[in-house]
């Protein structure tokens, strides 16, 4: 029996095998439980948490048992394409995008919290209201973004959807959040750029003046001007939003050096709003000759915009050149922060904007109070298409340093459309904090 | 929130923490009675030589010059192993020359082949040493055996089912939680007929004056998270998993008893085999196809795995006494049998079955030999069989093909064990809860990844625990082999739980992407009419090889074993109790 005994042993090694697996999965547990346990995070339903806005507005409520939204329609609605929905329909909203975050995993406890696990957000739901309320049924977007410290505080896309009613039946493309995944025909807000690149490669643009006469033949090619606005500055050529002075312009800094800037100012990549992929933009590339490269110098040919990009290169202009990133999700992090262009490319920008809303929007009258600076866009679009309306800026205001970018598709007139809202908006900036 | 349910949420919390502690404590208790508790061997006769007396302490001893004689006679003459003596249910003592040099004599007749009785004072001649027989009269057995530590005395086994009743009823609160109201009444019968049976049986050993209860506590531990398994993913078909595990634990009893004669087991070796052959034969032909295997008989509403019995039949044929293991020194019919059974389950495509009785012949084996040559020849062959099988049936290396790379292919090879990863680890230390997880509804997630819903719906500790009750009875069954009766009890218990070792191992490990998806079934835990079956048969060989004092019902008691009659008057009826 003693021989049977020592070989008994042999059962041993099994034994040993099995502990040093059950070892393994602990240890390959430790390393990729997390990664594990969100992998098919919307099957997860043992969590519990909610998504706040910047003043602890409940925007989503989530645990084992149910899923809530906002109290009332108003606020479900206009902060639909942030908040997203907890069946994904639109795959850039915090519900979709911060999920596995939200679920939160920890080794102890896996996804199941026996804490209400808080996500806030620098939204502000009430402003979003007020753009909501601004937009009044027209599709569009508005975000406004505090260019010191990066928070986004208003993301509005119209249409939007009330994620709690069951029998709602979206418009056409309510789903898709124009904010971040579109890009649109810019029309003027894109002389913005073609400025930028003019500043800091023309020489003598300061001694410049540019003729109109309500258009202009650029290589046997009409470029119509929307009036007459015979000797100019360059500032004034802005603040009148001249086509015939900026395709000039354009064809003076030439295609090569143009796209440098469209592409060093991240209008032709995708970004990204913390985990939310945004559009890219897009301008002719492959060469087009000068009177092609008018058009799209002034925002028209092929060129689109995804308002992100243009609220981080307005938001940057404001910020003296440097650009903090917008983050939508407060997570406590310090923002990130880049030089986007010179600080004096970008002063000059913004005198150009302050003197756009005094000289040529008629600030006084219609901003009363606020230091606005802005520019306008009215991009056509032809085929009989009523024209994308833009207003795009920020407050030259230490107190309320807000930058924003308002879209009214198919809206018509920049100013006489699209700027109202922004007031509207920024006058509710004002009253935040 | 009203005030019931608050209670009920804190009761739900205050169950999570419950399960895990008293999980710990129940494999605490039972680890302490079943491997800390120092017990003696008991003493069946003693060899009188010139410098005293040396204990037989078992029922198959061998006598030899060898340190690793049972009775060590360390005298010129004498060779290493020089011969075995065994003693049968009736208390006749044979003893028969293992191809000592020098022969063995009782009282001057040469012993052959076959054996020669031996009685009391009997003198027995090795090699020219002489030594005399002494057998130890009942009435001094008595006094030893009284001498002897039973179960019990440090761990009450009674305390330990109470700690278990209790597991049962956090766990019923947790799916009264979850469940639909309509299924409770079938969830409530089935955790408490679980408490009945173990409280019967505990009941019942009493009163036959056993109390070892260690080996079917851990059973009912492991039964009571199947019922948890049962009650998460199939609530409809309760009475099913009650009606198997009564048929469970009635097999065992039944087996337990038919194992206490070690005459009537070894008998009946052969016609097993052959009824073990003939079911594997009726499987290949008659059997359906289910997940890929085809090795299911549906029979009444009940699937039926013929593989399963066949496991039982495995140990109970595999096993053998001592002195068989040197009278017929080769494995041949042994290894024929083998080969046929893990044949007959890879023809019909049950490839993690056929691995677990591969890996239950190698042990076995090796315990029967102590050659590794043996073992080594059989891996190598098996080896070659695998490429072979590989290379005729690609389909079967294509489930390799995913090891390892679970991850990247998430949507089909992957399915499964990337489910049961991500649940598995959802779960954390503690579990969502019963009844609360997701993975009991994907396919065969309470069979095949039933590791990974209990991590998800118990927690990993829980699950952790779970592994660690099958392993103690592993660590268990290697140390009964040392105060074993016979070989055949020590072999037949070790044998056991390799296989369920086995199946763990495949089980835990395919989900996890440790080792390839094979779909066999965790011990107790998973759902599976014949697995359950089979898994209670298999703690019979355990009982029987639990051979601690007063402990186990499917072994005599040894101051009752009466000695055989005076060789003249041969007693033909079996003993009584």
């Amino acid at each position: 029996m003693k021989k049977i005994t020592r070989r008994a042993f042999s059962v041993l090694l099994l034994a040993l095998l099995v502990i040093v697996g059950l070892t393994s999965y602990v240890l390959r547990y430790i390393d990729h439980g997390e990664d594990w346990a969100l992998y098919f995070n919307r099957l997860n339903s043992g969590s519990s948490g909610e998504l706040l806005d910047r003043n602890g507005i409940v925007l989503a409520a989530f645990s084992a048992n149910e899923n809530r939204y906002a109290e009332d329609a108003l606020t479900r609605t206009a902060n639909y394409h942030v908040t997203g929905d907890y069946w994904g329909r639109t795959g850039t909203g915090i519900l979709s995008t911060y999920w596995n975050k939200m679920q939160g995993f920890s080794l102890l406890t896996g996804t199941t919290r026996s804490t209400v696990g808080t996500t806030r957000l620098f939204i502000d739901a009430g402003l979003n209201n007020t753009a909501y309320a601004g937009l009044d049924g027209r599709p569009g977007c508005v975000l406004v973004t505090n260019y010191k410290t990066g928070e986004l505080v208003c993301m509005v896309s119209t249409p939007a959807v009330d994620p709690a009613d069951p029998n709602a039946e979206p418009a056409p493309g309510a789903y898709i959040n124009r904010a971040l995944s579109s890009a649109f025909v810019p029309g003027s807000i894109f002389k913005l750029i073609t400025a930028a690149a003019a500043i800091e490669t023309l020489p003598n643009l300061a001694e410049r003046r540019f003729y109109c006469e309500g258009s202009t033949f650029i290589g046997g090619v009409e470029i119509h001007c929307s009036g007459e606005h015979y000797t100019q500055t360059f500032e004034q050529a802005l603040a009148n939003s001249c086509n015939v002075a900026f395709a000039k312009i354009a064809t003076l800094v030439g295609q090569d050096k143009l796209v440098e800037y469209v592409r060093a100012f991240g209008f032709l990549d995708r970004h990204a709003l913390g985990d939310i992929p945004t559009a890219a933009g897009s301008f002719p590339l492959d060469f087009v000759g000068d009177p092609e490269l008018g058009w799209a110098g002034i925002g028209q040919s092929t060129d689109t915009v995804n308002p992100y990009a243009m609220l981080r290169y307005v938001s940057a202009i404001a910020n003296g050149g440097i650009l903090v990133e917008p983050t939508m999700v407060n997570t406590g992090k310090e923002p990130v922060k880049s030089r986007f262009l010179s600080s004096d490319t970008a002063e000059k920008l913004k005198e150009m904007m302050a003197y756009n809303v005094s000289y040529a929007y008629d600030g006084d009258f219609r901003f009363t109070g606020l230091k606005l600076c802005a520019k306008t866009g009215t991009a056509e679009l032809g085929g009989g298409l009523t024209s994308h309306a833009w207003f795009v800026g920020f407050l030259d205001d230490e107190e309320h340093p807000y930058a924003f970018v308002v879209l009214v598709e198919n809206g018509g007139g920049g100013l006489s459309v699209a700027s109202p809202i922004a007031e509207r908006v920024l006058r509710h900036c004002m009253r935040m904090e | 929130m009203s005030a019931t349910q608050l209670f009920l949420e804190y009761m739900l919390k205050a169950s999570k923490y419950g399960l895990i502690l008293l999980s710990i404590a129940i494999l605490v208790r039972c680890i302490r009675s079943l491997l800390r508790e120092a017990y003696e061997p008991e003493t069946w006769a003693y060899i009188r030589t010139g410098d005293g007396r040396l204990p037989v302490n078992h029922w198959e001893v061998i006598l030899g010059r060898s340190p690793s004689a049972d009775v060590r006679i360390d005298k010129k003459g004498v060779s290493r192993v020089h011969a075995v003596l065994a003693r049968n249910d009736h208390g006749i003592w044979q003893i028969y020359d293992i191809f000592a040099r020098s022969g063995v004599w009782v009282n001057g007749e040469r012993v052959g082949d076959r054996g020669i009785r031996v009685n009391d004072k009997d003198v027995i001649n090795l090699g020219g040493v002489n030594v005399r027989f002494q057998e130890v009269s009942l009435e001094r057995r008595e006094k030893l055996e009284e001498k002897r530590s039973a179960p019990g005395r440090l761990t009450s086994p009674a305390v330990t089912l109470l700690e278990l009743t209790l597991f049962q009823l956090f766990l019923l609160l947790q799916h009264a939680m979850s469940a639909d109201p309509e299924n409770l009444p079938e969830i409530a019968l089935g955790f408490a007929s679980l408490a009945i049976m173990q409280w019967s049986g505990y009941n019942a050993m009493r009163v036959i004056g056993r109390s070892g209860f260690e080996v079917e506590t851990l059973a009912f531990y492991l039964s009571s998270l199947g019922m948890s398994v049962a009650a998460s993913s199939t609530p409809d078909d309760m009475y099913k998993q009650i009606l198997l595990t009564l048929a469970g634990v009635v097999l065992f009893l039944l087996m337990g008893w038919w194992l206490r004669s070690l005459d009537r087991t070894e008998a009946t070796r052969l016609p097993v085999a052959a009824l073990a052959l003939m079911l594997l034969a009726v499987n290949a032909v008659f059997s359906d196809v289910i997940l890929g295997a085809r090795n299911w008989l549906i029979i009444g509403g009940f699937s039926f795995q013929p593989s399963e019995l066949v496991k039982v039949a495995y140990v109970y044929v595999g096993a053998a006494t001592l002195e068989r293991l040197f009278r017929e020194k080769n494995l041949y019919s042994f290894i024929a049998f083998s080969a046929m059974c893990v044949l007959a389950l890879a023809l019909i495509g049950d490839f993690g079955t056929a691995l677990v009785f591969f890996v239950c012949f190698l042990v076995i084996s090796f315990m029967r030999s102590g050659s590794i040559a043996t073992v080594i020849l059989a891996i190598s062959g098996a080896i070659i069989a695998a490429l072979l099988a590989v290379s005729v049936r690609p389909y079967i290396g294509s489930r390799f093909s995913v090891w390892g790379h679970v991850w990247e292919d998430v949507y089909d090879k992957g399915y499964q064990q990337t489910r049961a990863m991500s649940a598995a680890a959802a779960g954390g230390l503690f579990g969502k809860g019963g009844g609360a997880g997701w993975l009991k509804d994907i396919v065969a997630g309470n069979t095949d990844m039933v590791f990974a819903v209990i991590c998800e719906e118990q927690g990993l500790i829980i699950a952790l625990c779970m592994c660690m009750a099958v392993l103690t009875l592993a660590f268990f069954a290697i140390r009964s082999a040392r105060t074993g009766r016979s070989s055949y009890y020590a072999i037949a218990a070790c044998a056991a739980m390799t296989m369920l070792l086995t199946q763990l191992a495949l089980n835990v490990f395919g989900s996890l992407d440790i080792l390839p998806f094979t779909g066999v079934t965790f011990p107790f835990v998973s759902r599976g009419g014949s697995s359950l079956l089979s898994c209670w048969m298999m703690m019979a060989y355990i009982k029987g090889a639990d051979n601690r004092r007063d402990a186990s019902f499917a072994v005599r008691p040894g101051e009752r074993i009466r000695n055989a009659p005076p060789p003249e008057e041969e007693a033909d009826e079996e003993d009584d109790e």
